[in-house]
């Protein structure tokens, strides 16, 4: 999942609290295996593997299509799932290395969510073209483990991939859940924020740790499919509250490819959000 | 543009119902009962026109979730017949007097009218047990055991199923195979096959032409299907079955008149003088002690954005030579969101047993096998229905099913002499089924 993960329950019986961490455990295991992009078994391996010729899929994997399609459409096409093989010119890893734009104009023809053919089960992509679940996968694992974890007990549970996460209710006594934001910065172990959550779900979107760095200006690692570059003035890191983990995921993933107008995109939302803007 | 207007949280809200779909997370306090039984109740009512058959029945069908995809299924029928049934005796213009199946007492049809047996009534209790499971990955396993009883006949039956997943579970594979062995006891015992009605005897004698009191049917069904996901919205399924019969597979209580050569009238007899007994001559029915049956069933079921139709498609032939095709088409139609309706229509038809006689002629050698029984000469059957079905706002659903059916029999004309050229006539009929379900969890 890219990150610590940790699944928090708040009483009930110890049997009900390990069953409700092993299902939550299990889902987020399942979901990794089938979603990876690095593996090149699962589902999304598959796809890209057989870019070129009409790959079928399942009822899940359709699901998560059909909201990236939604999506791709809502955000006037800011957010795409074919983004991914932009990667081959941004290295984020922290150095100073702005690809040419010729490196950037070859890999475009292979980005779009409109270039591709999704009908019934079938998604067919160009050759070479590839799709991955980042920023919505995680997010999905989130509220599917929480799902899970309800199931097995009554107790309060809060479940956090990598810093996103989700609650099933108010802990004992309806006492909320005490989250903190964490810093954008890198090296800052102090919370930029705390909140209280006794329902929903908090979805971060950032570049606390992935970044490109060019002239002391970080370029957080967030990509605008059109032209295949950072996106300009994007926050160092979105934080937004909705009632799944997927719903806040989108919003913050939006906010972020809204770049200089995130406050105003999630004022209009009317969302609670935590902004952090990179130092420069 | 309104701020109101550009926002596009409702939006992701609504595609985020659509990813995480049953599963997501409701806003209602997590309380997570134990798992509850999945119950479907109904009352039904079958009647046949001109008062025959008449059936009420009440089938109660549960299931239970463990999780994981295992579950028990319970089902109790009961079935309460009543009416008339046809003997198989063939229409005559003069009253027909038949010794009833006890062999201890008689009945008389009119002149002009198919001669019906009027003592047919029965009480039928059924019950179904079931297990089914995941077993390795992909696999799935069932095993069932199923009785029945009812006055003149015990059913005793194992069934055991696999099914496997390929194909990212678009593709499902299934072999299943049963075994019952039922027992018959007729009333009044076993008629041996083809030998002659006889005349009504006293309470402490027993009835001449029988062959002892009970006998047994074996029957092995298997089962071999595919289901294929076509897309999101359409699926197909395609079954082979086959299934071998052996035993006793006469009907105890089926006649058939036997008649003049030249006139095609029926054969008169006389009762022994201080009896009573039939005015003409009839013979039990008899069948091979063997039926093996092939069929190939193929169903397509698509999904117009929540109208979905089914179509189904069944031919099966079999070493009787009864040969038949069925046509069955369902449309469901959501009214809003809690009603929908579904239309149904079925389209049977069959050809003769090779063994089928109208009627069996006078001085003719006894064929090995005959039947007059209406059920395996050549007939046509149409249904059509109408279901109406509500969901309550807890997630229950009633529901209220009207069908009407008709059953036309296509005379054997090759056969027919005499007089049966003007005035035979097959035991036809309508029959009207209404169903009353309720669907809930306890």
């Amino acid at each position: 999942m890219g990150g610590p993960c940790e699944i928090l329950v708040d009483g009930g019986p110890e049997i009900e609290a390990r069953a409700a961490c092993e299902a939550a455990a299990g889902v987020a295991a399942r979901i990794e295996k089938k979603f990876s992009r690095y593996l090149d078994d699962s589902v999304v391996g598959v796809i890209n593997r057989d870019a070129g010729t009409p790959t079928p899929v399942d009822d899940e994997t359709a699901r998560l299509l059909d909201f990236a399609a939604v999506m791709h459409g809502l955000s006037g096409g800011m957010f795409d799932i074919t983004s991914g093989v932009l990667r081959r010119a941004w290295t984020f890893d922290g150095k100073a290395r702005v690809p040419q734009q010729a490196e950037i104009d070859a890999l475009l023809p292979l980005v779009g969510w409109h270039r591709v053919r999704w009908e019934a089960s079938v998604l067919t992509l160009l050759p070479q073209m590839q799709i991955d679940f980042g920023g919505i996968g995680k997010e999905y694992a989130v509220d599917q483990a929480t799902d899970a974890a309800r199931r097995c007990t009554a107790a309060a549970v809060l479940v956090n991939f990598g810093g996103d996460l989700a609650i099933t209710g108010p802990r004992r006594e309806g006492k909320p859940w005490r989250v903190g934001i964490e810093a954008a910065r890198p090296g800052s172990h102090a919370a930029a924020a705390l909140t209280d959550l006794t329902r929903g779900a908090l979805a971060t979107s950032g570049a606390t740790y992935r970044f490109i760095q060019v002239d002391g200006i970080r370029l957080p690692h967030i990509l605008d499919p059109r032209n295949g570059r950072p996106v300009p003035d994007a926050p160092g890191s979105v934080t937004v509250a909705a009632e799944t983990c997927s719903q806040a995921g989108m919003l913050s993933t939006l906010a972020m490819l809204s770049g200089a107008n995130a406050e105003e995109f999630l004022r209009i939302e009317g969302v609670r959000h935590w902004i952090q803007r990179s130092i420069r | 543009m309104a701020e109101k207007d550009k926002r596009i949280s409702a939006g992701i809200a609504a595609a985020t119902c659509g990813l995480l779909g049953a599963a997501a997370p409701s806003m209602a306090p997590a309380q997570e009962s134990a798992p509850t039984w999945d119950i479907d109740s109904a009352v039904l009512y079958y009647g046949e026109s001109d008062e025959r058959v008449q059936d009420a029945s009440l089938a109660i069908d549960a299931r239970r979730d463990f999780g994981d995809d295992r579950s028990l299924d319970l089902a109790l029928h009961l079935d309460t017949l009543t009416g008339a049934s046809p003997s198989g005796a063939a229409l005559a213009d003069v009253p027909q007097t038949f010794t009833s199946p006890s062999g201890r007492a008689t009945y008389t049809t009119p002149a002009g009218e198919v001669p019906l047996d009027d003592t047919f009534h029965d009480t039928r209790v059924a019950v179904d047990a079931g297990w089914s499971q995941p077993f390795a990955r992909l696999y799935k396993f069932n095993v069932g055991l199923s009785g029945s009883t009812e006055f003149d006949y015990q059913h005793f039956g194992v069934n055991l199923g696999l099914s496997r997943d390929f194909d990212r579970r678009n593709t499902t594979l299934s072999a299943a195979v049963a075994y019952a062995q039922d027992t018959i006891k007729p009333v009044g015992g076993l008629p041996i096959p083809l030998a002659t009605m006889p005349d009504a005897v006293d309470e402490d004698e027993q009835a001449p032409n029988r062959m002892g009191s009970s006998d047994s049917k074996n029957v092995l069904d298997i089962l071999l299907g595919v289901t294929q996901v076509l897309g999101r919205h359409s699926l197909l399924r395609v079954n082979y079955s086959y299934s071998d019969s052996s035993g006793y597979l006469t009907d105890p209580y089926k006649l058939l008149s036997v008649v003049d050569p030249v006139t095609g009238e029926l054969v008169a007899r006389t009762p022994t003088p201080g009896s009573d007994g039939p005015r003409g001559i009839y013979r039990f029915e008899g069948r091979p002690d063997s039926r093996r049956r092939q069929g190939l069933y193929a169903e397509f079921r698509q999904d117009f954005s929540g109208k979905v139709l089914q179509l189904g498609y069944r031919y099966s032939t079999d070493d009787w030579e009864v040969d038949s095709h069925t046509l069955e088409a369902r449309l469901r139609l959501p009214i809003g969101s809690s009603n929908y309706l579904e239309p149904h229509l079925r389209y049977y038809q069959q050809t003769a047993a090779s063994f089928y006689r109208y009627s069996l002629v006078d001085g003719d050698p006894l064929p090995q096998f005959a039947t007059a029984d209406a059920r395996l000469g050549e007939f046509d059957a149409t249904t059509i229905g109408l279901k109406f079905g509500h969901k309550t706002v807890d997630g229950n659903e009633w529901s209220a099913r009207l069908e009407m059916y008709r059953q036309s029999g296509v005379l054997p004309t090759a056969q027919l002499i005499g007089s049966q050229l003007d005035n035979a006539r097959l035991p036809d009929f309508d029959a009207v089924i209404l169903q009353v379900g309720y669907r809930f969890k306890y």
